[in-house]
C-alpha cells in the first residue's frame, strides 16, 4: 500500500473532532517521526501557529522530532525498578533503548513497548507478546461488579458480551426509561468517580444534563498514567464493550451525542482491542446514528495520547484533546458546563462507566449493597511490588487492608515482612506500621493523612530502602510535572534533588523544614492534584521512616562539599 | 418592581470589609481596586489570567486550600482574607523557590517596563534567603543575533507572559512553551532565532517579562552611562495610531523607549518602530547645520540665516510663479511633534491650503 501523502493525512482527520493527537500519531507512524515538513502540514492544515504546535509536540514524550529508527521503550516505573527493570533497559540500550515511566503491566513486569507492540519479560531472553492478564477468580468470595462476567469466554467481542446481558442495560435505558431516570438510579446508586477524585457520578451527569449548550460530550478517561494503576487496562483489554455501553448510557443519560475515549499510549494493544469493539458495536446498531432503532445518536472517538502523565488531570485532557498545550484548566469553570471545546462535557474515568451497565441491569440498591459497612459498591485494586499475588482485585469497598494483603494476594515473599504500601498509586504516599491497619474506603485511609484514589496499591518488603523509593516516586512526578505552576515545577525538582541527596542543608532539622516547606507549599497552591499530592510521598516519608531520612541525610556529611 | 439578583448590588467581605463587586470581577481585581497589593508574577492585566505563580492565592472561607485570586470570582457573600499570615507564609516560600532557580534578582530597569517585578517582591518579602539552593532552571540563548531582544533565559521563571502577551496581544504566535516541567523552556518554531520566526520584533515580550529574562538590548547599551533613568512621557510619531510612550533618558542622552501601559491608544502595545527606531535621534550622521547644494551638485555648510532666506525665497518664488496650491508640505515621522505641528501651521497659515500630510500617516 502506498504510504499516504501529507495532505492526504491532515484531509483524513481535519474535520473530525479532536484532531491534533490523530495526526501527528499518523505522521509518526507514517515517518518514524515528526518532520518539520509534517508539523508545517499539520499547522497550516488544522490552523494551529507553527511555534505553538512545536511547543506542543515536544510536550509529549512519545513524539521524537528526529528520524530515530524503531524506538525499544522500557518501564522503569517504581515497581519495575524493584523488578529489574534498570538491569533491563541497561541490556536493551545497545538496541537505543529508552525508558518509559510506569506502562501499567505491573502485575507482569517489565514491560517493553516495542512500536505498537507490548512485550513483556524480565530479561531480553524472556520478552514476548502476552495479552495483559486476567484478574483472578475472586479470593474473599464477594459478589463482583465490574469483573463478575470478565473472566468468560470471548468476553471481549460482541456476542461473548452479549451471552451475559450485554447491552441489556442500554436497552432498557433507550426503551423503557428517561434520561432522568437513568441519572437517578445512578444517584442513588451512590457511585463515585472511580479514578480518584471519588465526586459523585450522578451530580457530575445531572449537572451536564441541565447545562445549555451543544452538542455535549462523554470523554472517557483512560489515561491510566498513575503509576501501579492497571485496572483500567484490565476492563478495556477484556471487557471493551462494557466501556462502550457505560459511554452509550452516559450520553443518553446528559443528553450528549458524542464520546471520546482518551487512552494512554502506552496501551498499544488496548486501542485496537477498542478500535475493534467500536466497529463491531457500529455494526450492531449500538453506536451511531439511531442506536437500536430508536431516536437517540452517539458516536465514539477514540483518541491516544502520546505519554504525558498529566493528561489524566480532566483539565489537561480536554485541551489536549482539542490540540492546545496540555497545561492543566483553571477551576471553576468546571468540564461539566465548560469541557470539551467550552461545551458540558462528562469526563469519566474507565472503571466508573464500567460500573454503569451493570448498576443499571441490576439495580442501584444491589450496586450500594456490595460494599462494606455502609460503604457503596466495589472498588478496582491494582496490586504490585512485593507481594506473592500481585493483580487486579475487585473489592467491596470498606474491606480491610491486611485482608486483601494477606489473605488475598498471599502477603509477602517468604522471610520477608510488609514494610510499606503506597496509597493511589503514587499520589497518596506511604502507609506504614500501625497506619496499615486501614480499610479500603476514603474516610479510614485520610484519616491516616493519605488517600485510596485510583485504587494503586505498590507493596514495600523489608528488603527495600524506603528514601529510594520515595526518590523514585518524586523522580516521577518531577519528570510529569507540567509545568505551569510555580510550586510544582519548582518543588518536585527540588524535593527530587532532597531525596537523591547532594543537596539540601545538612542539618537534619534544615533538611527537614526545607522539605515540609516545600510539601505545605505544593499542597496549598498547587493549580492541580499532581503538585498537591506530590508531597504526600515526602511527608509520609518524614513522618513513617524518620530514622531512614536521619541516616540519608547524615550521609551528606561523608560527602565532599 | 423589585430588582432581580444580578441588579442588586454584590456584596463580599475583603480583609474584614464589606466590599461590593461586578458580576465576574475576579478577586485580585476586587482587591486591587481597594488599594489591596496581592503580589503576583505571572499576572499581566492585559492578559487573560493564566493562574501559574500562585503568589496570588487568598484564604476564603469554606475552602479547603487558598484560591488563586486572579482567576477565582468574586461570588455573592464571599469572606476573604488576603493577607493571613498562613498565606504570607506560603508566598515566601514560593519567592524562595522562585529564587532558587534563578542566576540573579536583581536586574537593570533598563532591560524591561516589567523587569523589577520579581526583584521587589523579593525584598518585600525577605526571600532572597539562599534556601532550596538546586539546579538553576531555563537556559539563555545567546545564538540568537537579533538586534533587539535579549534572550537571556537563565532568568525566565517560567510565567509565559511573553509566550501569551505574544498571541493574546500582539497575535503573532511566535514563540511558545517547550518541554515541559522544569525543563520548560521558551521556544520559537523547531527553536530558531526570532528573526526567521513570525516575531515582528514588537517588544512587548520584553516589557511585559517580571525578571528581565527577555531584556531590551538596544537600552541595555545605555547601563554603563551614569545617571538616573528619567522617564518623559510622550507619543510615538511614527505613525498616526497614537501610542503613548515613555522616553528614557539618562543625563541628556535618550537611552530607551518603553510603551505606556496605560496609553489609551496602545495599552503597553508598540512595533518595531515605536519600540526599537530611535538611533537616528543620537546617529553621528544626523546633520547638525544646514546645507546648501551647490551648482556641482555637492552640499556646503551654510548659517540658519541664510538657509532660511534661501528657502523663504524658494517658496516666494513657487507661489508667485504657479500659485499657492503649487507648495505641499510633508512632514517627517522621524521630526518632533513641534515640528509637525509647525509644518502644517506654515502651510495653512502661509499659502491658505491643507496641503499638507506626514510620511508615515497609516
Amino acid at each position: 500500500m502506498p504510504k499516504p501523502t501529507n495532505q492526504e493525512i491532515v484531509a483524513r482527520w481535519r474535520d473530525q473532532p479532536a484532531p491534533l493527537l490523530a495526526v501527528l500519531h499518523a505522521f509518526h507512524e507514517r515517518d518514524g517521526f515528526l518532520s518539520s515538513d509534517a508539523l508545517d502540514g499539520v499547522s497550516k492544515g488544522l490552523k494551529i501557529p507553527i511555534a505553538e504546535l512545536y511547543g506542543t509536540v515536544t510536550f509529549y514524550h512519545h513524539f521524537s522530532l528526529q528520524p530515530s529508527g524503531p524506538t525499544l521503550r522500557v518501564c522503569t516505573g517504581n515497581v519495575c525498578r524493584l523488578r529489574g527493570g534498570l538491569e533491563l533497559l541497561e541490556a536493551l540500550s545497545p538496541k537505543g533503548a529508552k525508558s518509559m515511566p510506569c506502562a501499567g503491566r505491573c502485575d507482569e513486569p517489565v514491560p517493553v513497548l516495542s512500536g505498537s507492540e507490548s512485550l513483556v519479560g524480565t530479561s531480553i531472553d524472556t520478552l514476548r507478546a502476552k495479552p495483559s492478564p486476567l484478574p483472578a477468580p475472586n479470593p474473599g468470595g464477594y459478589a463482583e461488579c465490574i469483573f463478575a462476567h470478565i473472566r468468560e469466554p470471548d468476553r471481549s467481542t460482541l456476542a461473548g458480551y452479549r451471552r451475559t446481558g450485554g447491552y441489556e442495560a442500554l436497552s432498557k435505558a433507550l426503551r423503557e426509561m428517561t434520561p432522568a431516570q437513568v441519572v437517578g438510579i445512578i444517584t442513588e446508586s451512590k457511585l463515585a468517580g472511580r479514578g480518584g477524585a471519588g465526586f459523585p457520578t450522578g451530580a457530575k451527569w445531572k449537572a451536564v444534563a441541565d447545562a445549555p449548550g451543544h452538542p455535549k460530550s462523554i470523554v472517557c478517561n483512560a489515561d491510566e498514567g498513575e503509576p501501579g494503576c492497571f485496572k483500567d487496562r484490565a476492563i478495556m483489554d477484556h471487557d471493551p464493550h462494557t466501556v462502550l455501553e457505560g459511554m452509550v448510557l452516559a450520553g443518553y443519560a446528559t443528553g450528549a451525542e458524542r464520546g471520546f475515549i482518551y487512552l494512554r499510549y502506552e496501551y498499544p494493544e488496548t486501542f485496537r482491542t477498542l478500535e475493534r469493539a467500536i466497529i463491531e458495536a457500529q455494526a450492531g446498531g449500538l453506536l451511531g446514528r439511531g442506536i437500536l432503532d430508536g431516536g437517540f445518536n452517539f458516536e465514539i472517538h477514540l483518541r491516544r495520547g502520546a505519554g504525558a502523565y498529566i493528561c489524566g488531570e480532566e483539565g489537561s485532557l480536554l485541551n489536549s484533546l482539542e490540540g492546545k498545550h496540555p497545561f492543566p484548566r483553571n477551576k471553576p469553570p468546571f468540564p461539566v458546563t465548560h469541557g470539551f471545546e467550552n461545551l458540558p462535557t462528562a469526563v469519566n474515568n474507565v472503571e466508573t462507566l464500567a460500573s454503569v451497565p451493570h448498576i443499571l441491569r441490576q439495580g442501584a440498591t444491589w450496586y450500594r449493597g456490595l460494599g462494606r459497612n455502609g460503604h457503596a459498591g466495589t472498588k478496582l485494586i491494582s496490586l504490585s511490588g512485593d507481594i506473592r499475588r500481585p493483580g487486579n482485585y475487585e473489592v467491596p469497598i470498606g474491606l480491610p487492608l491486611k485482608t486483601l494483603l494477606f489473605d488475598w494476594a498471599g502477603g509477602p515473599y517468604s522471610g520477608r515482612t510488609i514494610q510499606a504500601v503506597t496509597m493511589a498509586g503514587l499520589s497518596g504516599g506511604f502507609l506504614a506500621g500501625d497506619a496499615m491497619e486501614v480499610t479500603l474506603d476514603e474516610p479510614s485511609i485520610r484519616g491516616k493523612g493519605s488517600f485510596l484514589g485510583a485504587g494503586g496499591i505498590i507493596v514495600f518488603d523489608d528488603s527495600r530502602d524506603m528514601v529510594r523509593a520515595a526518590h523514585d516516586a518524586m523522580e516521577f512526578f518531577a519528570d510529569e510535572s507540567c509545568g505551569k505552576c510555580f510550586p510544582c515545577r519548582i518543588g518536585t525538582q527540588r524535593l527530587t534533588e532532597r531525596l537523591a541527596g547532594g543537596a539540601g542543608p545538612r542539618d537534619l532539622s534544615a533538611w527537614t523544614e526545607e522539605v515540609r516547606d516545600i510539601g505545605a507549599a505544593m499542597r496549598a497552591t498547587s493549580a492541580c492534584g499532581l503538585g498537591m499530592a506530590a508531597p504526600f510521598v515526602s511527608d509520609s516519608l518524614l513522618q513513617f521512616f524518620p530514622e531512614a531520612v536521619r541516616f540519608h541525610v547524615a550521609a551528606r556529611h561523608t560527602e565532599k562539599p | 418592581m423589585s430588582a432581580t439578583a444580578t441588579e442588586r448590588q454584590q456584596t463580599m467581605t475583603l480583609d474584614g470589609q464589606e466590599v461590593t463587586f461586578a458580576q465576574g470581577e475576579t478577586l485580585y481585581e476586587v482587591a486591587r481596586r481597594h488599594q489591596i497589593q496581592v503580589p503576583t508574577l505571572c499576572y499581566d492585566p492585559r492578559l487573560e489570567a493564566f493562574g501559574g505563580c500562585r503568589l496570588c492565592v487568598v484564604e476564603v472561607r469554606g475552602a479547603k486550600t487558598p484560591v488563586a485570586s486572579c482567576t477565582t470570582r468574586a461570588a455573592q457573600g464571599m469572606v476573604v482574607s488576603t493577607a493571613t499570615p498562613a498565606v504570607e507564609k506560603l508566598r515566601q516560600t514560593l519567592l524562595e523557590m522562585v529564587v532558587s532557580e534563578n542566576r540573579e534578582v536583581a536586574v537593570n530597569p533598563l532591560r524591561g517596563f516589567a523587569s523589577q517585578e520579581l526583584t521587589t517582591l523579593v525584598h518585600r518579602y525577605g526571600a532572597q534567603t539562599g534556601r532550596f539552593q538546586g539546579k538553576h532552571s531555563g537556559k539563555s540563548n545567546s545564538a540568537d543575533l537579533n538586534p533587539f531582544i535579549l534572550r537571556d533565559y537563565d532568568l525566565c521563571i517560567s510565567c509565559y507572559r511573553c509566550v501569551r502577551v505574544c498571541a493574546e496581544q500582539e497575535g503573532d504566535y511566535a514563540i511558545s512553551v517547550m518541554h515541559r516541567g522544569f525543563r520548560t523552556q521558551i521556544t520559537t518554531e523547531f527553536n530558531g532565532n526570532l528573526k526567521d520566526s513570525s516575531c515582528t520584533f514588537c517588544g512587548q515580550c520584553v516589557q511585559t517579562c517580571p525578571t528581565g529574562a527577555l531584556a531590551d538590548k538596544k537600552a541595555l547599551r545605555g547601563a554603563d552611562l551614569p545617571g538616573e533613568i528619567q522617564k518623559t512621557r510622550t507619543i510615538c510619531p511614527y505613525c498616526g495610531v497614537g501610542c503613548s510612550v515613555d522616553i528614557m533618558t539618562k543625563g541628556d542622552r535618550m537611552v530607551g523607549i518603553q510603551p505606556a501601559m496605560d496609553g489609551p491608544a496602545n495599552q503597553g502595545a508598540l512595533c518595531v518602530k515605536g519600540q526599537f527606531a530611535f538611533d537616528f535621534v543620537q546617529h553621528d550622521d544626523r546633520l547638525k547645520t544646514p546645507l546648501l547644494r551647490q551648482p556641482d551638485g555637492s552640499f556646503k555648510e551654510i548659517g540658519w540665516d541664510e538657509a532660511l532666506d534661501f528657502a523663504a525665497d524658494g517658496f516666494r518664488n513657487a507661489l508667485e510663479k504657479h500659485g499657492r496650491r503649487s507648495v505641499y508640505g510633508i512632514a517627517s515621522g522621524r521630526a518632533p511633534h513641534e515640528a509637525a505641528y509647525s509644518m502644517q501651521k506654515f502651510i495653512r497659515a502661509g499659502f491658505g491650503t491643507h496641503y499638507v500630510d506626514n510620511c508615515s500617516r497609516a
